[in-house]
């Protein structure tokens, strides 16, 4: 069964996921240059107009770590125990990398709209 | 977190209304995704968030904006489902394959299976009650559904697990990808007109049979003659090649009725095995040893017509029951190729671009 029909909302959502899903990551990453925990991070990016849900960060976060581009670390703050991150210095360089990525593809982008209209 | 909380929920404060959230959640979470690690983040995240709350509210959150928090989260079934690992029975990368292996299975082998094989198995040993019959093969086609489906999910799963711990990739070649094939049906007159010419010779002759013998047995037409049995269905092969005759014509008439040709031609064959069905459940239930031909009254008491007689009833029966295999494969290609005629009649014209462009 279709999950929708051209031009329906449920698509235009699904669409907006896939765009935002690489995103995240590079807006995490940058997030991440200055050691924040979960919910300051999650604060941080709704602020910016990026808000993620628990349930997607967290998972990330564990994936970013695991790959090495993050780094943790429980640490107790206001009579809580809380969980740090920042990013490794592998990371830091991935996040380069992803910078310049995104910005070919910005400008291959940014090319190709303004053929399109002219 | 792991305390029994009280039942009343009167006396419930954030703490334990999170630590019953949190439990709930690690119920669901997988115990070796890093579990304590995951739920103690989340119970940070759910205590900030209620401080958030209070100190923009300016006074304790009370149950119902507690609840509205945990309700925003989701339900735990479905956070743990979001913090889990993500699980699939069959990857994208397999699951091609298992759908292709599924519609083989479940579509083109076990649905004619059922219908040439099981069926007229059942109609037999249910001594030809139709209804009885429909009934148990659509008992058996179900049960064998659910048990194939089920073995071929197992053993994908089984490989979707293997191939991913041995590291094993799809090798292909491009160079060795089939040819384009040219999909365009084109009717072919002469292939219509040889069809009809045929049936027309195939007709003409079955009706002379009764009168001329000899033009199915030959100089055995002497001392054989046909069986009561072939008498019976005399007349519905006659019809049938009736049926083949028209079918022949409206073809060669209306080439445009693209369809007509796969679906009469389908139909043809089912009609003619259920008409081999019919007679070879005759045959399994007729007294003679001889239900094809029999000798003539003339020859009925020489010993070496006997053997004679056994050898063309046997060669018949073998011819039947070839007839009836032969049909079975046809009407099964018959319906394939329908199938795909359908299918493409009815999907959107889908060209690759290089295709197109020739």
């Amino acid at each position: 069964m279709a999950n929708g029909t051209a031009g329906s909302p449920e698509i235009l959502e699904n669409l907006k996921m896939e765009l935002r899903r690489g995103c995240l990551i590079v807006a995490v990453l940058a997030q991440l240059r200055t050691e924040q925990y979960g919910y300051t991070l999650r604060k941080a990016l709704a602020d910016d107009g990026l808000a993620i849900d628990e349930g997607t960060l967290y998972p990330l976060l564990r994936r970013l770590e695991t790959q090495g581009l993050l780094v943790s670390q429980w640490r107790e703050e206001d009579k809580r125990n809380k969980r740090f991150y920042r990013l490794s210095p592998a990371g830091d360089l991935i996040l380069k990398q992803l910078l310049e990525e995104w910005e070919s593809i910005n400008a291959s982008l940014n090319k190709i709209l303004q053929e399109a209209s002219l | 977190m792991t305390k029994t909380s009280s039942p009343d929920s009167s006396t419930m404060n954030s703490t334990e209304l999170i630590d019953r959230y949190l439990q709930a959640v690690r119920f669901w979470v997988p115990k070796s995704h890093r579990q304590d690690d995951l739920i103690a983040e989340l119970g940070e995240d759910l205590h900030s968030q209620i401080e958030d709350k209070e100190a923009e509210l300016g006074h304790p959150l009370e149950k119902p904006e507690l609840a509205a928090i945990l309700t925003r989260c989701g339900s735990p079934m479905m956070v743990a489902g979001r913090l889990g690992p993500q699980r699939y029975l069959i990857g994208p990368g397999l699951f091609p394959i298992y759908q292709f292996v599924l519609k083989m299975v479940l579509l083109w082998i076990q649905v004619p299976v059922f219908v040439f094989i099981v069926g007229p198995v059942n109609l037999a040993n249910d001594g030809g009650s139709w209804a009885s019959a429909v009934l148990e093969t659509f008992g058996d086609w179900w049960s064998a559904l659910f048990i194939a489906a089920g073995i071929i999910t197992l053993v994908f799963a089984i490989i979707e697990r293997t191939s991913a711990k041995l590291g094993t990739e799809c090798k292909w070649d491009p160079l060795k990808l089939p040819p384009v094939r040219k999909d365009e049906r084109k009717p072919s007159l002469l292939k219509a007109v040889c069809e009809l010419g045929f049936n027309v010779f195939g007709l003409v002759w079955l009706l002379l049979v009764p009168k001329y013998p000899f033009l199915i047995l030959g100089p055995a037409a002497a001392f054989l003659k046909a069986a009561p049995i072939l008498h019976t269905f005399y007349l519905p092969f006659v019809l049938l090649s009736v049926v083949a005759l028209v079918r022949s014509g409206i073809t060669l008439a209306r080439p445009q009725w693209t369809w007509f040709p796969l679906l009469s031609q389908l139909l043809q064959s089912v009609l003619m095995l259920i008409l081999l069905n019919y007679m070879i459940h005759a045959i399994t239930r007729s007294p003679s040893a001889y239900p094809f031909v029999v000798s003539q009254y003339a020859v009925r008491d020489s010993p070496k017509y006997f053997k004679l007689v056994a050898i063309v009833n046997v060669s018949i029966l073998i011819s039947v029951a070839g007839a009836w295999l032969g049909l079975c494969i046809a009407a099964i290609v018959q319906l394939w190729e329908f199938l795909r005629y359908l299918r493409k009649r009815t999907s959107p014209p889908q060209r690759i671009a290089s295709l197109g462009a020739q």
